[in-house]
């Protein structure tokens, strides 16, 4: 399989500390959670605003979970790994090309994603109609131009998959835990409302006017 | 695709060779992007093993790490030719060079006992009583007189009832916690508590919580739905921004929740308070911490742990501080120096005045020259930087231009909240510290730092 490359505008993460073993519960058996600290596991929020892709321009909301990367003596080293447990898209074609694609899973009702950009700042609102999902806000540090290999696991009616993403563009990142976190009862959401999920992050992430591209999906 | 040793241990050989070749080939390419990023990457990225073989995860490390190595991570446990003292030579180890005469911000050495004539002559004098070793475990045979003469010194210092001494900081963090927590309990602590304290926790299969940064709102919050056996544990002094407990909010918290407490001391026992003892006597709440936990291989220059508390508390974990008990007791010369060093500190408080007169010196010097000294309140101060990318390059500018001090990053604290921790001594001089504040500015403005 070729490269898949998607244009994006932004790509903002936001990681939270969660409880390990509800971290574990949304992980296929296969997986780990990733600690930072015995007892505590990684939750990510990854919104993109995609200009270009195959499926034309969207916005998608990824929830995942932090997991181990395969570290290998060949090829770049991966900079961390996730599990995407839900993703949420605007248009229906992105998701069955997603799912068809890279086995991902998604919620099907359309969802809102509002990036509001200040000079320091983004602010992320995602919705579906009326109903509020989840709210999050990262801020800047240094900016710098990078490629970044990261990994994905899926795991889709008992198989095992993982690509390899890169993320190119304009990066900034930092844990000064200046960032927001809200989630609110939505059914994206209700496997975290009890996982202790903290209400800042501990690292934020906001890429720009660059290009994610998926090296091809392996059978694990 | 795996670079040699030799390719590794000279950067520039593949760029070399992938800009003489009319196309660069994929291995160039791939060593190339490896020497980019190479200090994008950090331990944490290596915790992890790759397939069925347990030294799966050694390759890809080496070959990071050599890449690594000297582009920084050389700066750290560099060799120290002379005594850890205001003044001091250090190897470094990329071109082994000595670098001669450093003003020295780098050691725990907080009132100079390390060095201190009569500490090594009492050291010495211990070793030729008792030899060199204990020879045994303290529940055992490695029990002498001059064990029980500091145990009982440090009890009466810490105005505890009695203490226990253990053969390193580490061990007795580990050992007091996993010898009173059990499966089921819940122990709570600050997010920036010690490895030594998260991993006796890991040992006492406790289940854990982490409440933010001196936050007795969140310390709250974490503690108010559990019903069972409940341990809070702080630091005295936070070692990565030398900033102090909040111990007077979160005592309350502790009294509300019927919280037991323990303080760990290693940064601030037999500096802080009106005689020395630690926070606690600082804040005037020595009477309600349950376990006071210091070390020895800070201010007092030797080696070592303790616990100081009650006779039933200290009873109990004689029998159940693993850590302890299978682990060779304190070097009797280690101790015969100790003795003399807590002799020192209970006889010449001026040099805790000294101390802290350097340190408030030390923190206007620096705030004039504009430096970003983050929350301090403390002997130990950061000089924010704030860059994971540049750290070690202005750290070697640091150590070249004459002061040797250590540069911290990720993950021993959060990406990009890099910066160099400095420790003010009592054995500093005032020209040491006004130089030590001149080179520190000059070094962080000729690399756009200031």
């Amino acid at each position: 399989m070729s490269p898949t490359e998607y244009h994006f505008r932004h790509a903002v993460s936001a990681f939270f500390e969660m409880n390990r073993d509800a971290a574990k519960a949304l992980l296929p058996p296969h997986l780990e959670p990733f600690e930072p600290h015995h007892g505590l596991a990684v939750f990510a929020v990854t919104t993109f605003d995609f200009v270009k892709s195959e499926v034309g321009g969207y916005q998608e909301i990824v929830l995942a979970v932090i997991t181990p990367p395969l570290v290998t003596s060949t090829g770049q080293w991966p900079r961390s790994a996730f599990y995407p447990f839900v993703v949420g898209t605007n248009t229906e074609a992105s998701r069955l090309h997603a799912i068809e694609r890279w086995h991902l899973p998604h919620y099907m009702a359309d969802v809102s994603i509002d990036f509001d950009e200040g000079p320091e700042h983004v602010g992320i609102r995602v919705r579906e109609a009326e109903s509020p999902i989840l709210d999050v806000t990262v801020r800047a540090h240094k900016w710098t131009r990078v490629d970044h290999l990261y990994q994905s696991f899926m795991f889709d009616r008992g198989k095992s998959f993982k690509s390899n993403i890169h993320m190119a563009g304009e990066f900034t990142e930092h844990e000064e835990e200046a960032g927001e976190l809200a989630i609110h009862r939505h059914p994206m959401t209700e496997r975290l409302l009890d996982a202790d999920v903290e209400t800042y992050p501990f690292r934020e992430l906001w890429m720009k006017n660059g290009v994610q591209t998926f090296e091809g999906l392996e059978t694990l | 695709m795996r670079p040699s040793r030799q390719q590794a241990d000279e950067p520039g050989r593949e760029r070399e060779a992938a800009d003489g070749a009319e196309t660069p080939s994929a291995e160039a390419e791939e060593a190339e992007s490896r020497e980019d990023y190479a200090l994008d990457y950090d331990y944490s990225n290596f915790f992890w093993g790759t397939g069925d073989d347990a030294f799966g995860v050694l390759g890809p490390f080496e070959e990071w790490f050599d890449i690594a190595r000297p582009r920084g991570y050389y700066l750290f446990g560099m060799p120290m030719q002379t005594p850890p003292a205001a003044r001091a030579d250090v190897v470094e180890t990329k071109d082994r060079q000595r670098l001669s005469g450093l003003i020295n911000f780098a050691s725990y050495n907080y009132l100079g006992l390390s060095h201190r004539p009569e500490v090594i002559e009492a050291a010495v004098e211990a070793t030729r009583a008792y030899g060199t070793g204990a020879s045994g475990s303290p529940i055992l045979s490695g029990t002498m007189e001059i064990h029980e003469e500091l145990a009982r010194a440090i009890a009466e210092f810490k105005g505890q009832e009695e203490a226990l001494l253990f053969p390193s900081g580490y061990s007795a963090n580990v050992g007091i916690i996993a010898g009173l927590m059990r499966s089921g309990d819940l122990v709570v602590t600050d997010q920036y508590a010690h490895a030594s304290i998260v991993d006796g926790i890991i040992l006492s299969k406790a289940n854990v919580r982490y409440f933010r940064h001196n936050s007795a709102a969140d310390l709250e919050r974490k503690l108010r739905d559990f019903g069972g056996r409940k341990l809070v544990i702080l630091e005295g002094v936070y070692s990565m921004d030398g900033d102090l407990a909040a111990l007077p909010e979160i005592v309350e918290v502790c009294k509300r929740n019927k919280t037991r407490i323990m303080i760990d001391e290693a940064h601030s026992a037999f500096l802080f308070g009106e005689h020395g003892r630690g926070i606690a006597e600082h804040f005037g709440l020595d009477e309600d911490i349950d376990i006071h936990f210091g070390t020895f291989s800070k201010t007092l220059g030797g080696q070592g742990g303790y616990v100081a508390g009650s006779h039933m508390l200290i009873k109990y974990l004689r029998g159940f501080a693993r850590a302890r008990v299978f682990s060779c007791a304190l070097a009797p010369g280690v101790v015969g120096g100790l003795i003399k060093a807590l002799e020192i500190v209970r006889t010449e408080p001026q040099l805790r005045r000294k101390l802290w007169d350097n340190v408030a010196y030390m923190q206007k010097c620096l705030k004039e020259r504009g430096v970003d000294i983050g929350p301090s309140e403390s002997q130990v101060i950061p000089i924010m930087i704030r860059d994971d990318d540049r750290i070690f390059e202005v750290a070697e500018d640091m150590i070249h231009a004459g002061v040797y001090l250590n540069p911290v990053r990720y993950p021993a604290v959060g990406k990009h909240r890099s910066r160099f921790r400095i420790s003010v001594t009592a054995g500093h001089s005032r020209d040491d510290l006004r130089e030590g504040a001149d080179i520190i500015a000059r070094v962080l403005e000729r690399n756009g730092f200031l």
